[in-house]
Parts: structure tokens; C-alpha cells; sequence
């Protein structure tokens, strides 16, 4: 742990990233949207659901790591675009991947927080490139990577001057099938043991099952997540990615009426 | 050279063809002001003959001859239409143009290369309308244009506040991680010069906004971009990169409309500019005036006189009516205590705030 000058616990009080208002390391901050942007049709119709029913931020993505070369690449800067719509319409600020150094500043023009994937966790040279941004960074946690590994990330993205960086937990790999991945939710803990950063979770990508997003979600709330990062689709089953995973809008209202009263009740309880 | 490229080659000349066609039709509604009737078949019939003298194997006289038909018949349709031809400085696209048809929605928008021109073009009746920056938010007076105002004989009939929202164009093709140049005017360069060393792109300094648009629609060259109005991209066929990409919160530039005949309707905003003599107190005793009938200043900019360089004359603009009681009689009052004393006219505010 000595690496990590910027990144643990004794260096510095919690961090509290600040966008637009929403307050994350401090409040419950909830992200949903859908997995690509699409259209602006079902972009837009899904950003005035997910703020309706609470959400605080849009994700969308508009540059996808896709695992087939072959499969849905994104929209691009075309799909920028249409966030920046979405955020005009609604005012929620916008959460989307990017993948390639060279398009960084681009999307950086267009994007509140910066998402880094699981699959470009150790990407150093994408690291640097967001450090240097001037936006925060939602950096994922890689799928097969230890707690400390994805510290030493968040020490990159550190060491460039950027202070902002909001870590999201989105499942491993094991040898359980059932689910798509295994979310560590001890990694939520645990990495309050060992850093000040803001740790979220993401109960889409790790279970891969809708029935058991709404009950991790609880369960993070209850394990301490400064947030959550979730998928939510106003057609999931015209979704060009992820369909059988997005949450529809009503699922999702349903299941943040019951997050935020847990969230409140946990705020209540004395501390130990 | 691959079909794509050939494809290339033939979408660019068809802008090309298009954006000449646009500056055609302008130019043929301005002869309607020298000549008596639409019409006039010995100019037609030279105009034909003339192209048919050129030898194309390609282009066939019999297809020349219809075409320049089409172009002439379509040309005399617009004529008799007796849409109000409205100047402003700088190409198809700037700014000027933008207000142009925000304060005369169907007008006819001819482009000047100088500000003089849109003056002179009103003055001597072969342009209806002219349209002029007077002041911006952030960089202030437009100093050629208020010197121009202290010597012409038109009214000013109309302002428009347009906010000045930069974009950057790429011709369709262009893929913008390889944008390296960017072309604009030296204020709008300066303007966006975060957003250039964010993406590091390297400004050129371009003679005008929208003119650095129409080069790149023309010409198309390689890793470049323009900054210029949304309007210049629908113009010039362009791609709109980003919106809104000016450093600072958006800047407005105030835009009057010129005629030769002032606003007949009641107009609740006045622009006058006076000279005083250079005496203690002769402002001051100026602007008492107004304070004491009450009447709300929106503008005073002061500006060294060519005539007399130690001198200054004074643009005042205010809120009321030159018919209103209470103003006639302050303008009346101004005659004693002024050297010099001029009335550009009441005419209806811009409400937009700026």
C-alpha cells in the first residue's frame, strides 16, 4: 500500500466529488440510463423516465468495448451529441464510457464524469489521458483485478492532478455461473478501510439477472455505496445491447422508492 | 482514384454549385433597382449566347441553353417576389446575416465586404434595409460602425440582440480526432481559445467567421475545421462538431436595422448622439436632464470625434419614445447645451435579455 500516495485512507479526509450539484462520497448518488445510446428518441424518452422516478446523473454509452468486433460499436460522437440533448432537456449530468485515448478531450467536452471500463481498468496510457481531463472519472474495478490493483489505477488517474475519482464495483469473475459475475460487496468495506475515494456500485453488469438487481442494490445501500450505476432502458427488449438486464422505467421507480427510505434509515442508525 | 473519392470530388462541386447559385440570385435581385421591369429579353438573350459560344464536349449547347433558361426564369420569379433586400457585412452566414432574418424574416440578405457598404447601398436607395454591429458585450463598440453613424442621413428602425453561440464545422467527411487547424476570425479564435488548447488544435486566423465556413465547404481541406454560426453549417452544408463552444458565458452583439425613412409606429427605445463643448460640467448638465425627467439611460459610449481628435461625441440610448411629452421636451432642452446634436430615430427594443 505504500504506492499509493494519493490514493489511501491517510492521505486525505474523504473525498466528496461535486457535479452540478450532485454530491457523491457525501449523498446517495444514483446513475441510470441505458447501456448505448440508441436513438435520441429512446435516449431522451428513457433520460425523463429515470429523472422522474429520482435518478440524479444518465449514463449512456456512446463508445461501447464491445467483446465481438462485429457487434454494436456505439454511436460515437453522434451519440454525444444526443446526451448533450438529454442533459439540456432534463438536467442531469452525464456518465458515459470512453474507451480510445485520442477521443478523451472529445468526450470530456461533451461528458460531467468520465467512465473508464473494467475492460480498460489497467489501460495506463487512457489513465494518464483522463488525469489530465479536467473531469471527474468513474473508474471501474477490471474484472479480474484485486483491490489494490484497482487502487494503484486510481493513483494514475491521482497522479495526473485529478482529484475526482469515483470507483465502481461491477462484479468479478469466479466459477459461479448462475450469475453473469459475482459482486464483491465486501469491496465496499473494505475499500472505506483503505482509501477516502467514493465507492459505487454496479448491480446490472455483476448479476447480469434482473430479479436480483433491486435486492443487491438494497444490500449495497445497507453495505455503506456511495451510489449506484444501473441500467435502465425504456424498451429493454429493443435494447441493442443488455436487454435482458435493463431495468424497465417502472422497475426502476419501484426499486428507488424503497432505496432512498433504506438510505434514510441507515442514516439514522447509530454509529457504532 | 477509388469511387469513393471520385464521390468526394462530385458532392464537393455540388455545394460548389449550389453556394454560387445562392450569390447568383442575390446579385440578380439587386439589378431590379437599376432597371425598370423584370424583364429584359436583349440581356437574356446575350447572356445565352454568350454561353453557347463556350465549346464543352461535355456540357452540350442544347443542355446550357435550358439550363441558363431554368437559372433566368427561376431568378425573375424571385424578382417578382419583391422580397426587401437587407445588407450586412461579411459573408453567407455571419453573424450579421443572423440577425438580418431574425429583425426582417423574409427579406433578401445581401452580403458587404465593408460596413461602409451597407451604409452606402441604403443610402443611395439600391438596398431597402441594412443591418450593423453597434456594441458587444464583451468587446464593446464596434468603432467603425458607430463612427459611420455619426455622419449618415439614415434612422435607425430596429435592433436585434443576437447571442453570439460559436460552433465548430467539419465538412461531413472529416473524422474529428484528425482536426489539427482550425480557420476563423481572430475574435472568435480568441473567443474559444480554451476549447482549441483543450483539444489542441491550432487557430488560424481567418478574414471572416463565415467565410472560413464557405473555404471549407469549397475547398475541403485536409484536417481542418471552421468556428462560425449554426447558420453557416445549414448554408454551407457542414457538420456541427460542438455547439456553444465559447469559453465564456455567451457574448451578444446588438445589431440596429437602418432605412432611410424612420419607424412609423411607436417605438419605445431612442438612440441619439451629441457633442458638447469641452467645458466643465457640459455632460454632466446633459445627463441631469435625463435624470430629472426620469428617463432610464440603456447605453452611453463616448468615442473620439475624426473631425476633432481632442473632442469626443457622446452615443446615448435610452427608453421612451422622441414623440413622448416628457422626451421632446429634453431633446428640446439638449439643443442649448450641445454642440452638435443628432436623432437616429425611436424604434421597437430587443426584449431579449442580454
Amino acid at each position: 500500500m505504500k504506492n499509493l500516495k494519493l490514493a489511501s485512507l491517510e492521505t486525505a479526509k474523504q473525498t466528496v466529488v461535486n457535479v452540478a450539484g450532485v454530491k457523491i462520497g457525501q449523498d446517495l448518488a444514483v446513475i441510470a440510463g441505458p447501456c448505448s445510446v440508441e436513438s435520441e428518441a429512446q435516449t431522451l424518452e428513457t433520460a425523463h423516465a429515470v429523472k422522474a422516478a429520482g435518478a440524479d446523473m444518465l449514463r449512456g454509452g456512446a463508445f461501447k468495448p464491445r467483446t465481438s468486433p462485429y457487434a454494436f460499436q456505439g454511436l460515437g460522437m453522434g451519440g454525444l451529441k444526443i446526451l448533450a440533448k438529454a442533459r439540456q432537456e432534463t438536467g442531469l449530468p452525464i456518465v458515459t464510457e470512453v474507451i480510445d485515448p485520442r477521443d478523451v478531450s472529445w468526450v470530456a467536452e461533451f461528458a460531467d464524469i468520465l467512465q473508464i471500463g473494467t475492460r480498460n481498468m489497467q489501460n495506463f496510457s487512457l489513465l494518464k489521458e483522463v488525469g489530465r481531463a479536467g473531469k471527474p472519472v468513474l473508474l471501474k474495478r477490471g474484472m479480474h483485478s484485486t483491490l489494490e490493483e484497482w487502487l494503484n489505477c486510481a493513483e494514475y488517474i491521482l497522479s495526473e492532478g485529478n482529484p475526482d475519482v469515483i470507483l465502481c464495483e461491477r462484479g468479478i469473475r469466479t466459477f459461479e455461473k448462475y450469475t453473469r459475475n459475482t459482486l464483491d460487496l465486501s469491496a465496499v468495506p473494505a475499500i472505506k478501510e483503505m482509501t477516502h475515494l467514493p465507492i459505487i456500485i454496479d448491480p446490472t453488469h455483476s448479476t447480469g439477472r434482473l430479479s436480483l438487481i433491486a435486492p443487491m442494490s438494497l444490500a449495497a445501500v445497507a453495505a455503506g455505496a456511495d451510489g449506484l450505476l444501473v441500467e435502465v432502458h425504456c424498451n429493454p427488449q429493443m435494447a441493442m445491447c443488455d436487454a435482458d438486464q435493463a431495468l424497465t422505467p417502472d422497475m426502476f421507480t419501484n426499486m428507488m422508492q424503497r432505496l432512498r427510505p433504506l438510505r434514510s434509515f441507515m442514516d439514522q442508525l447509530p454509529l457504532k | 482514384m477509388k469511387l469513393e473519392e471520385i464521390r468526394r470530388k462530385i458532392d464537393k462541386i455540388d455545394r460548389e454549385l449550389l453556394v454560387l447559385l445562392q450569390e447568383r440570385m442575390g446579385l440578380a435581385l439587386r439589378t431590379k433597382k437599376f432597371k425598370g421591369s423584370v424583364s429584359d429579353p436583349q440581356r437574356e438573350a446575350e447572356l445565352l449566347a454568350r454561353a453557347e459560344r463556350m465549346n464543352l464536349d461535355l456540357v452540350e449547347r442544347s443542355f446550357t441553353r435550358q439550363l441558363l433558361k431554368t437559372i433566368i426564369e427561376e431568378s425573375k420569379r424571385l424578382q417578382e417576389e419583391d422580397r426587401k433586400l437587407v445588407a450586412f457585412q461579411g459573408e453567407h452566414g455571419a453573424y450579421g446575416e443572423v440577425a438580418a432574418r431574425s429583425l426582417v424574416p423574409s427579406g433578401a440578405y445581401i452580403p458587404c465586404l465593408e460596413f461602409i457598404d451597407v451604409f452606402k447601398g441604403v443610402e443611395e436607395s439600391i438596398i431597402d434595409l441594412g443591418v450593423v454591429p453597434v456594441e458587444n458585450s464583451l468587446e464593446g463598440a464596434v468603432t467603425q460602425v458607430n463612427d459611420l453613424l455619426t455622419t449618415t442621413s439614415l434612422k435607425v428602425i430596429g435592433e436585434a440582440k443576437v447571442p453570439v453561440s460559436h460552433c465548430l464545422l467539419a465538412t461531413e467527411v472529416t473524422d474529428y480526432r484528425e482536426i489539427r487547424v482550425v480557420y476563423s476570425h481572430p475574435q472568435a479564435l480568441a473567443q474559444c481559445r480554451g476549447f482549441l488548447m483543450r483539444n489542441k488544435l491550432e487557430p488560424r486566423p481567418f478574414y471572416d467567421t463565415a467565410g472560413a465556413a464557405k473555404m471549407l465547404a469549397r475547398e475541403n481541406p485536409k484536417a481542418a475545421a471552421a468556428i462560425a454560426s449554426s447558420l453557416s453549417a445549414e448554408l454551407y452544408d457542414l457538420e456541427i462538431i460542438k455547439e456553444g463552444i465559447e469559453d465564456g458565458p455567451s457574448n451578444t452583439t446588438r445589431f440596429l436595422l437602418l432605412s432611410r425613412e424612420p419607424y412609423t409606429n411607436d417605438g419605445d427605445k431612442t438612440s441619439i448622439i451629441f457633442a458638447t463643448a469641452h467645458e466643465a460640467g457640459r455632460l454632466f448638465s446633459v445627463l441631469r436632464l435625463f435624470a430629472e425627467a426620469n428617463i432610464n439611460l440603456t447605453r452611453i459610449a463616448s468615442m473620439p470625434l475624426r473631425s476633432d481628435p481632442n473632442n469626443y461625441c457622446f452615443f446615448l440610448d435610452f427608453e421612451g419614445n422622441e414623440q413622448n411629452e416628457k422626451v421632446a421636451s429634453v431633446l428640446q432642452q439638449m439643443e442649448d447645451l450641445t454642440i452638435s446634436m443628432k436623432n437616429l430615430g425611436s424604434y421597437p427594443m430587443d426584449q431579449i435579455p442580454s
